[in-house]
């Protein structure tokens, strides 16, 4: 008998709760762009915060209000923006995937003047010393970058640290770690781009005294191919905008020509540029 | 117990200094130190708490006195034989109410309604208030509808004091040099002990 009234007594009062949120639903309706929720749910609920917003919701919200474009989430790439402007009802444009270069390859017996550093085995920490290697400017070698990674797609190589591109999404959080600002996102136009990999602005004798394989700021490359290089200072630096990622007969030469070791490839090998490297490597293991 | 202002005052100061929700019956924990970083976010818990607190006191006097105890007696003859029902149903009462106040300040206050965040509807689990809608049946002097209202009001202003009190002094931690070992969760809630320690100043005030 108590069980029966009891839930008789309960369900009465559940009936008239639920009457009363049901009624207050109604009067304190927000009303949202359902656009909102609809741009979320193509987003890739990483909440990884690549895009610069809290999260994928602020990222939703602020595409809806045009704060940001549609194609700004940089681990979704070509096809959430796609999804998002058909949500939004525009066209999306195809832009490259912008991945991450380190503008320093060098490596561990590459760098001069490195003194034992005994202190906190960060680039932050080490950095703040600043006397751990004589390059002001190159790479540390303290994995901040590999640390910041939540794609497991930078590792250390040799001294320095190198992308996997197959796991890297863009999404940034190494380009903020570095405290040396080595590290910046590009437009990938092809599978591998052409890279300076050196961020030393002193002058030549400078940097021969820090680095054996440093730019040395002799704008040979500037003289043979003006299109695509640049030589502002003592570093040479590479017009991402009219570079396409092609390799020319210009930029051939001056890969061929260039005195420092710092023109490299980033990126993954293309199908032919693969054939070639396997040609070459027969070659040389048949001499 | 009669109805005098007197009685009233006092149940008042009772529940926000002596008998405090928070420094004295240890409800109410999990917020007084998750919501404590910042002042203005621990002002706004303190006040949804409030609001909360009030209307689920008010509701469910009238549940117990309206309903169950009516009820009960008429049908077994014994006014607290549906007692156990209290729980199941004064939750439902708090959760309708978390639910009100979400809706609410979202519609009117998105601001705040973002800077609580996942806090508002963990108000839901909050067990200052079932605790203080509890207290208010078992105690004696707040069976009178007006008494049992300034007492889960003053419930919520005690825990607001308290969690605005907590979010001040972690705003000054924050810039002061802990020792290494205390560092985070230790100092937290070392402040939090010396604080119910202070509270315990105010025993012997009325009642």
């Amino acid at each position: 008998m108590t069980i029966v009234m009891a839930a008789i007594i309960l369900f009465g009062l559940t009936l008239i709760f639920a009457t009363l949120l049901g009624v207050a639903k109604e009067i304190l309706r927000v009303d949202e762009d359902p656009r909102i929720e609809q741009i979320n749910e193509v987003l890739p609920s990483a909440n990884c915060g690549g895009c610069g917003f809290a999260g994928c919701a602020d990222f939703a919200k602020a595409v809806v209000e045009g704060k940001a474009p549609c194609d700004g989430c940089p681990v979704g790439g070509a096809e959430t923006a796609a999804d998002v402007a058909a949500i939004l009802g525009i066209e999306v444009v195809q832009t490259a995937p912008f991945r991450p270069i380190v503008h320093c390859g060098a490596k561990t017996q590459d760098k001069l003047g490195v003194v034992p550093y005994e202190g906190i085995e960060t680039c932050v920490g080490a950095n703040i010393v600043g006397v751990t290697q004589a390059c002001a400017y190159g790479c540390l070698g303290y994995s901040d970058c590999v640390r910041a990674c939540t794609f497991d797609a930078l590792h250390m190589v040799e001294g320095r640290p190198v992308v996997d591109y197959d796991k890297c999404t863009g999404c940034g959080a190494c380009v903020k770690a570095c405290p040396r600002d080595l590290i910046e996102l590009i437009p990938f136009k092809e599978e591998r781009m052409l890279v300076v990999a050196c961020a030393n602005k002193e002058s030549a004798k400078a940097v021969k005294a820090v680095c054996k394989v440093g730019c040395i700021g002799c704008k040979l490359c500037q003289r043979f191919a003006p299109d695509v290089f640049e030589v502002p200072g003592n570093i040479a630096d590479i017009n991402y905008e009219k570079y396409t990622g092609e390799e020319t007969e210009e930029v051939k030469k001056v890969l061929d020509k260039c005195p420092a070791e710092i023109l490299l490839y980033f990126g993954r090998p293309k199908l032919k540029h693969a054939e070639q490297l396997a040609a070459e490597k027969a070659a040389t293991s048949r001499n | 117990m009669e109805i005098s202002f007197a009685t009233m005052i006092g149940i008042f100061i009772s529940v926000v200094l002596v008998n405090n929700l928070v420094f004295q019956g240890f409800l109410g924990i999990c917020p007084f130190l998750g919501v404590s970083r910042k002042i203005d976010m621990a002002f706004g818990m303190g006040c949804a708490v409030t609001f909360v607190i009030t209307m689920a006191g008010a509701i469910t006097w009238c549940i117990m006195h309206l309903i169950l105890e009516p009820i009960a007696g008429r049908m077994f003859d014994d006014p607290k034989a549906l007692n156990f029902l209290q729980y199941v149903a004064f939750i439902m009462v708090i959760a309708s109410m978390v639910q009100l106040v979400e809706m609410y300040l979202r519609k009117c206050f998105p601001p705040l309604y973002t800077a609580l965040g996942v806090f508002l509807p963990l108000i839901t689990t909050n067990c200052a208030i079932l605790g203080a809608c509890l207290y208010i049946y078992m105690k004696p002097e707040t069976q009178p509808f007006l008494n049992a209202l300034i007492y889960a009001f003053g419930g919520g202003l005690g825990f607001m004091l308290a969690i605005s009190i907590m979010a001040g002094i972690r705003e000054h931690i924050r810039f002061s040099n802990v020792p290494k070992p205390f560092q985070g969760a230790g100092i937290t809630l070392l402040v939090a002990g010396i604080l119910a320690l202070a509270f315990t100043g105010f025993t012997g005030i009325g009642k």
